[in-house]
């Protein structure tokens, strides 16, 4: 049977290249993707553990969720100093610090040539860091070019964002900072690890002075770094440190920072981990339909050799083991691949972070053992069960067929049916129940139900092939001949037609998804934006950022305030925390000035108006999940662990802010470290006419590189191709599946033509032109195409608007119609494509071998 | 017989394959015209080259050496296009087996050359070929639910029906019983007396053969005789002198 087995791989290599590729291309994004991230993380591992390397303890705020790291107060240093044993004790002052290039700089299109360029941010971090000259040596920061800082106005930046900004050693450059722009002056260029790349991370360095007073950080510092006498116990001391460090600060060593590092890094590359993965399994699935089908063809033309097998003594056991060696053998050639392809697509993927400006570390590509075990794991077991149900089909090829024609009976249609709505709607109702119940795991469970209904919806599929073809055929058909063969064609093998569309389905239903979700969100935003800010503009970074990561210095707000065109101006700042006895942290808003007066918030009970330092304002839902009233205490924590109690002076609608609580700057500024703005909301002073206050406004804005002026239209307009952006990048991953699902359209095709080959002699032999013949099989291609896309739009509505109704919360339900056709003709055009080989083949048949006897 | 009243015809036609010591010689220097109007039988032995004649002469397959003329067209000088559409135009063909599309019934199938030159049939013509092979109330069925005979019948009416120059058969009757056979061979002798259609026929039936008017005798790739409005008993005798 092994050698039978292998014969058969031989004598059908083509149509089991084909199967090969959907395999391949589906393992090759698993392994792509866990040798990318493993390699980024391995890097990255190297980079913190050399830049902990020296230190033994590190003094820093506790932060035991979040993102800031809160700041302790200076006096420890002396406190720390004078722990015996302690050799060197360097203090570090951090945050946010953009340089800016002066123009003319590298900028996108249609921006002005004559403004200078800030670099980096819209993502990764403009980090800032102090230079105390104890501290050289315990960073993994290498001088390259001039000195450390040591005037008040010198900068130190690293080597990628001075080739970035084209700058030089004695260059003066502004610096967005928490404290405002200002001019520094390059004292030096420094590379930090080796090859100074931190996927686009730009990093400034001041001397500690003017680190304190720009990160407004006077009398306070991020953290310690200590170094001991090497023959002291490094615990020792630390119990010792430890005993009179006050609550919020706490004291770790060098080994326990770098875990800290990686386990902070692991969070956030996880997250790019996760989504390829999904995206990989997505390609896998659509794969084993691919192969299902490829199988079932084969198996189904190969009915006559089996027949004989079996008829000269074969077991239907041996049959079966026959295919499924076949299966293994090309599951197992495909991984291998498969994981080859995959190292390829990894350095593709390093390269195009590359090419975008988030530069990766030059180190060599991590194959780890877990990636081949997966790798093959994944493309032997799709193979595998993809092909038992034809393998199955192999068993019951009675050996008298081996003499006859017989088709084996089609399984009845009530039972197909029955199965078909049965499994479509256990997916349905798992998809529901993840999205509407709140439970752990729901978004595997959604994702379960989905890949559930689709394989539902491709049992289904078969039955309304014949109908599809015979309406959508019909206009093709009166094209002639060769639209109607192409229409018969497609009705003639209902199973084959809608296997084949089923894996189409899947990329289309999916990006579908996304246009739905997309769209309502869009709504959703413009909903929430227009009836709730009744500001005149909104001051904010250009670009996307993270809210707790990047801002505008409030010195901007500062110097807004003192326009005399605008009569309001009020700031908000994003932090993180969680009510006392949580665990799930969340973000909380911090507002400065009257927010009531900028934003329309519906108020359950109080007035955002009593709002001041100490109090707060508690969204609905968590004012009735706490048994919160106006006037009662509610206790939070920060990321230090430190709690506040806050007097409650409103409950607000959740939707009208969309962050469950609300305090001012003061409390704010006593717990959390970030000092940046995230909007400034200005309002004309009366009488102001609205150009003129946006001359007035953009005159102060002009000094901050990184802001943009928005009235609320444009505000929307911004977020919404922020939106479509962050969605496109998401469809343009799928279009991987839809390869996938146009190359099983190519090997249906090429099988039936091969099936067809007589025919397609017969109507060259009665003077059908190649063209013609090109036509007839084109054509079958947009129906089975057009076949996937209806069923994709159809399964991808229904998902996208539970999925919108699930979410609720700030979209509103919108259907992209246009766009949704624009995926339907783009489906068709894709069928298009795929004929295009075997439309060349089925042209070029030779007539005398078609019509030949046997 | 001249040029003028042939049909078709081969000259000095010569069909090599393969090469070097493999090398078949299926046709060695025919000359042969098929004329206007008459039904012509090609037989003779396996090998004797008479399938790859009739290919030959049908444009489906291109010479080693000598010419063929349909009409006044020389084959050789036509590229796939022009040969296609000559197909199309001036010849109809009848195959042993998988004469017709199994997606289309058999109206559409009669139709087929005429619909694939985007031109709907002639009606009257069409009725008229169609109660002549008796397929009149099988008009919608698919090949599937027609028998061997029916099915070749509906073939016939195909390659009558865009009033060919010349209709080509290769083994036409082979799959079927002798009953079928006689319809369907008779329904093309018809079509010969009444429509004055040129038939070229290959067959290695004798039966099959005396319904033409002249039967031409091929072996080893050449001419090797021909009888006029033979009998089967005379086709018969004459392929035992052969043989003896």
């Amino acid at each position: 049977m092994l050698k039978l087995a292998l014969k058969g791989v031989l004598a059908h290599k083509v149509r089991l290249a084909m199967t090969a590729v959907a395999i391949v291309l589906g393992v090759a994004f698993v392994s792509g993707t866990y040798v990318f991230t493993d390699s980024i993380t391995r890097s990255f591992e190297q980079l913190f553990r050399d830049a902990n390397a020296g230190v033994d303890l590190v003094v820093q705020g506790v932060s035991d969720f979040g993102t800031t790291v809160p700041r302790i107060d200076e006096g420890i240093l002396a406190n720390v100093k004078a722990v015996p044993g302690v050799e060197v004790a360097a203090p570090s002052v951090s945050g946010s610090a953009q340089i800016v290039a002066p123009a003319p700089c590298e900028k996108g299109p249609g921006a002005d040539p004559a403004k200078p360029c800030p670099i980096g941010g819209n993502g990764p971090p403009t980090l800032g860091f102090s230079y105390v000259p104890e501290g050289v040596g315990l960073t993994t920061f290498n001088l390259t070019e001039g000195d450390w800082p040591a005037a008040a106005d010198d900068v130190l930046v690293n080597a990628h964002t001075a080739e970035a900004g084209h700058l030089a050693v004695g260059d003066v450059v502004d610096v967005i900072t928490p404290a405002g722009v200002e001019p520094f002056h390059i004292s030096g260029i420094a590379s930090f690890g080796e090859d100074d790349s931190l996927m686009g991370a730009t990093l400034a360095v001041f001397g500690f002075d003017t680190a304190q007073r720009i990160f407004d950080s006077e009398g306070q510092i991020s953290s310690i770094s200590v170094v001991l006498d090497p023959l002291l116990d490094p615990t020792v001391v630390q119990a010792q440190i430890s005993s009179f460090l006050p609550d919020g600060v706490e004291v770790i060593t060098g080994a326990d920072q770098t875990e800290n590092n990686l386990d902070e890094f692991a969070s956030g590359i996880g997250f790019i981990n996760t989504i390829l993965l999904v995206i990989a399994g997505v390609a896998v699935f659509v794969g084993a339909f691919l192969i299902q089908n490829t199988f079932r063809i084969i198996v189904a033309q190969r009915t006559r050799e089996l027949a004989m097998l079996r008829a000269i003594g074969a077991t239907a056991r041996q049959t079966t083991t026959m295919v499924i060696l076949e299966a293994l053998f090309v599951g197992v050639v495909a991984s291998a691949i498969g994981i080859g392809v995959g190292v390829l697509i990894a350095f593709g993927l390093k390269s195009a972070f590359g090419a975008f400006g988030f530069g990766l570390p030059a180190t060599a590509l991590v194959i780890a053992p877990r990636t081949i075990i997966v790798g093959f794991v994944v493309g032997i077991v799709v193979t595998l069960g993809s092909t038992l149900v034809p393998a199955r089909k192999a068993a019951q090829v009675p050996p008298i067929a081996a003499l006859r024609d017989v088709d084996t009976p089609p399984r009845s249609l009530g039972r197909r049916i029955a199965v078909g709505v049965g499994v479509t709607g256990l997916g349905l109702l798992m998809l529901l129940v993840g999205l509407f119940v709140t439970f752990d795991n729901a978004l595997s469970v959604v994702g379960l139900g989905a890949l559930v209904t689709f394989v539902g919806v491709s049992l289904v599929a078969p039955l309304i092939a014949r109908g599809f073809a015979r309406w959508v055929g019909g206009p093709m058909a009166r094209t002639g001949v060769a639209g109607r063969l192409a229409q018969e064609n497609a009705m003639r093998r209902p199973r084959r037609t809608a296997s084949t569309a089923s894996a189409l389905m899947i990329g289309v239903a999916l990006v579908s998804v996304i246009a739905v979700f997309s769209a309502s969100a869009k709504a959703g935003v413009a909903d929430v934006f227009r009836e709730q800010f009744s500001t005149d503009f909104q001051v904010r970074l250009t670009g996307f950022s993270d809210p707790t990561a990047a801002g505008l210095p409030p010195a901007l707000g500062a110097a807004l305030r003192t326009l005399p065109e605008v009569s309001v101006v009020v700031t908000d700042r994003f932090g993180d925390f969680r009510f006392a006895g949580d665990t799930e942290a969340g973000f909380l808003l911090a507002v400065d000035g009257p927010y009531d007066q900028v934003v329309h918030i519906d108020m359950v009970a109080g007035s955002p108006a009593d709002l001041g330092p100490g109090d707060a304002l508690v969204g609905r839902a968590d004012s009735e999940r706490l048994g919160i009233r106006v006037g009662d205490t509610v206790t939070i924590q920060f990321a230090s662990l430190v709690t506040a109690d806050l007097r409650v002076v409103g409950i607000y609608e959740d939707t009208a802010i969309g962050l469950p609580l609300v305090i001012d700057y003061t409390t704010y500024e006593q717990h959390i470290a970030f000092r940046l703005d995230r909007f400034v909301y200005v309002k004309a002073a009366a009488g102001v006419d609205l150009e003129q206050a946006r001359v007035a406004i953009t005159a102060v804005t002009d000094a901050y590189p990184s802001a943009a002026v928005t009235d609320t239209e444009e505000l929307i307009g911004d977020l919404e191709s922020q939106i479509d952006g962050l969605l496109n990048l998401l469809v343009v991953l799928l279009a991987f599946a839809i390869i996938i699902a146009l190359l099983g359209i190519v090997n249906t095709l090429a099988l039936s033509i091969s099936e067809r080959k007589r025919e397609i002699g017969l109507l060259r032999a009665v003077g059908m032109q190649r063209r013609q013949v090109r036509r007839m099989v084109r054509w079958e291609a947009v129906l089975i195409a057009l076949f996937g896309g209806v069923l994709g739009l159809a399964v991808g509505l229904a998902l996208g608007i539970a999925l919108v109704v699930a979410v609720g919360e700030g979209l509103r339900l919108t259907i992209p119609g246009g766009q949704l056709f624009t995926y339907l003709i783009a489906a068709g055009l894709g069928g298009v494509l795929a004929a295009a080989i075997p439309a060349r083949r089925g042209a070029k048949l030779d007539i005398l071998d078609a019509i030949a006897y046997e | 017989m001249n040029a003028d009243t042939a049909a078709a015809r081969v000259e000095n036609a010569t069909k090599v394959y393969g090469s070097g010591d493999t090398t078949v010689t299926a046709l060695d220097d025919v000359t042969i015209s098929f004329e206007r109007g008459k039904f012509t039988a090609i037989m003779g032995p396996s090998g004797s080259g008479k399938s790859t004649l009739l290919h030959c002469v049908a444009g489906l397959d291109d010479l080693t050496g000598g010419s063929v003329f349909i009409g006044s067209v020389r084959l050789g000088d036509l590229k796939d296009k022009e040969l296609t559409l000559l197909r199309r135009e001036k010849v109809g063909f009848i195959f042993q087996a998988f004469n017709l599309i199994p997606t289309l019934d058999a109206a559409e199938n009669i139709t087929l050359p005429v619909n694939i030159a985007g031109r709907d049939a002639d009606p009257a013509w069409f009725d008229t070929v169609v109660d002549t092979v008796g397929l009149r109330d099988r008009l919608t069925h698919r090949p599937s639910e027609l028998s061997g005979g029916q099915q070749q019948r509906v073939a016939a009416a195909r390659a009558l029906v865009s009033r060919p120059e010349i209709v080509f058969a290769d083994e036409p009757s082979g799959n079927l019983d002798s009953k079928s056979s006689a319809e369907l061979l008779g329904f093309m002798r018809r079509a010969v007396d009444e429509f004055g259609q040129t038939i070229v026929m290959v067959t290695h039936d004798a039966h099959a053969a005396a319904f033409a008017d002249r039967v031409v005798f091929l072996a080893d790739g050449r001419q090797s005789g021909e009888l006029a409005d033979p009998t089967a008993d005379q086709i018969l005798e004459y392929l035992k002198s052969l043989g003896g």
